[in-house]
């Protein structure tokens, strides 16, 4: 799947953007609250829409369907209050419509919608694709999701709960049974770098995940530091074939709760991902990854290709600057602030 | 050889290399500096085969400095009227040197952009109090018309790109 871009006009705190994505790598930069984290659950809510179905194989696209399926996919994973889908247009006096377009490379499987402000749980579909997408997408919190396993799914399905739906999504794949036979050679390549760092992840019978170590006992998820979990929720979702679907990885704030070393594995691993044709977005505020980003690309990935979004909130509204480099979006504002913190230790040490 | 003396630094250039400094420049002191409420100058310029170098130094060291955030607007605007009074001195300096030199320097293939930082040894946390990576991307996002690959330099070393050491 090529996700070519992503049309938004009054969407949450974005009054219009559009989105023009790299088949490789995107990478999502701004400070807290500009709206990062939307523009990842918005073309992943799209998406799993479309490519549930598709591995359904149920029914065609339709209009009807789409209205009601789309709407609820998006009240899933915004969580918007009382699951009032209106309340993801931009806030402004009056009503206001909001409008989405995605379009992927494939212009059969675009879609297009809208709603209003006080729209509950509908959308207007207005460009009704004529084929599913099959390849499924992939969305990482910042969180790991590993000791939340445990009965998630069924608790979700089961109960009201106010989780969002992207972690049952992901708790879906995180159980799927492990890619067999002559692995896929690409997941083998991906998996032993992280192995090496933390060990094998297992999902025993009792429906918990382990890590096997080198002496082969198992440690329990829970025992097991937050950054390593993170690291295993990684290679699980590689070594169940997921993540290598083809579908898209979209990952908020990889870097964190991670030091510096796997920081770098993690963008490694990123953009090994990017090599084997999965397109990936990223949204960041760590300089560290975008550095090693910049490093692996110069040394080992020139042929991924790249593009940077750089959001501004100006008054109460969020503009998109793009680039391919990061070096020509505006603002970088980890870098100002980086070396605002030069200037104050010169003021305070070196008077 | 040329060597040029510039605060406590001496930059020293190997024979094949033409060096100046642009801000001492007669042409620049009294007749460019002044234009359009104020022009500002890079402290060197150098000649080097097929490229026209454009050096700032700035010596952390000592008073006064420029705030580390500010570098990228400084640097870019004394290249740019440097550029602008480089065209002109090749006209109309007065000095046959200096106009011989302004039209070499403007007759190369590639400008270069370099800026040399010294710094006194920081805390441990902070070994360099400004780190070279963060004033190179400031640099490269406002230089990129006139040099994509601008350098940051610090200490005494021969590098692969400058042709010069400074000691």
């Amino acid at each position: 799947m090529v996700l070519k871009s992503l049309e938004i006009r009054n969407f949450t705190a974005f009054p219009e953007a559009k989105l023009d994505f790299a088949t490789g790598l995107n990478v999502i930069v701004g400070e807290n609250g500009t709206g990062k984290t939307h523009l990842l659950k918005l073309p992943y809510a799209v998406t799993a829409v479309s490519a549930h179905e598709g591995r359904r194989q149920a029914r065609q696209p339709t209009r009807a369907f789409l209205q009601t399926r789309v709407a609820d996919k998006m009240v899933g994973v915004f969580r918007p209050e009382e699951g009032r889908l209106g309340r993801l247009a931009r806030r402004q006096r009056g009503r206001n419509r909001c409008e989405v377009r995605v379009d992927f490379r494939k212009p059969s499987t675009s879609i297009g919608f809208n709603f209003a402000s006080q729209n509950k749980s509908e959308v207007v579909v207005d460009r009704v694709p004529s084929n599913w997408r099959t390849e499924r997408p992939v969305y990482l919190p910042p969180r790991e999701l590993l000791t939340i396993y445990p009965g998630f799914v069924s608790l979700y399905e089961t109960h009201d709960v106010e989780f969002e739906e992207t972690l049952r999504d992901t708790c879906v794949l995180l159980g799927s049974p492990r890619v067999r036979g002559p692995r896929d050679p690409n997941v083998a390549r991906l998996i032993k770098p992280l192995e090496d760092q933390i060990g094998h992840v297992v999902l025993e019978r009792n429906g918990r995940f382990y890590l096997r170590q080198a002496g082969g006992s198992n440690m329990e998820m829970p025992l097991v530091a937050e950054g390593w979990r993170k690291l295993a929720m990684l290679a699980q979702l590689i070594a169940t074939g997921s993540i290598l679907d083809k579908g898209a990885l979209f990952w908020d704030e990889p870097e964190a709760n991670l030091n510096p070393r796997l920081i770098r594995e993690v963008a490694k691993a990123i953009l090994s991902i990017c090599d084997a044709g999965v397109q990936v977005f990223v949204a960041t505020h760590s300089l560290f990854l975008l550095r090693e980003f910049e490093v692996l690309v110069k040394r080992q990935f020139q042929h991924v290709q790249q593009s940077y979004f750089a959001l501004r909130r100006d008054d109460n509204e969020v503009q998109v600057s793009q680039s391919d480099e990061i070096d020509d979006v505006d603002p970088l504002i980890l870098l100002d602030e980086e070396l605002q913190q030069s200037a104050r230790f010169l003021e305070e040490f070196m008077p | 050889m040329t060597e040029i003396q510039e605060g406590q630094l001496r930059f020293v250039f190997p024979d094949h290399c033409e060096a100046a400094k642009y801000d001492a420049w007669e042409f620049y002191r009294k007749s460019f500096q002044s234009i359009a409420s104020g022009t500002k100058a890079v402290d060197i310029i150098c000649i080097s085969q097929d490229t026209s170098w454009l050096i700032e130094v700035k010596d952390y060291r000592h008073h006064p400095r420029t705030k580390p955030i500010d570098l990228d607007d400084e640097i870019a605007r004394k290249v740019r009227d440097t550029l602008s009074g480089l065209a002109a001195a090749s006209a109309n300096a007065q000095d046959s040197g200096e106009r011989v030199l302004a039209t070499r320097a403007l007759t190369k293939q590639r400008w270069r952009v370099a800026l040399h930082i010294e710094q006194q040894p920081g805390s441990k946390l902070r070994p360099q109090p400004i780190n070279r990576a963060d004033v190179l991307q400031k640099l490269r996002r406002r230089l990129k018309a006139i040099d994509a690959q601008p350098l940051v330099v610090d200490g005494p070393k021969f590098g692969s790109d400058e042709p010069w050491i400074v000691q």
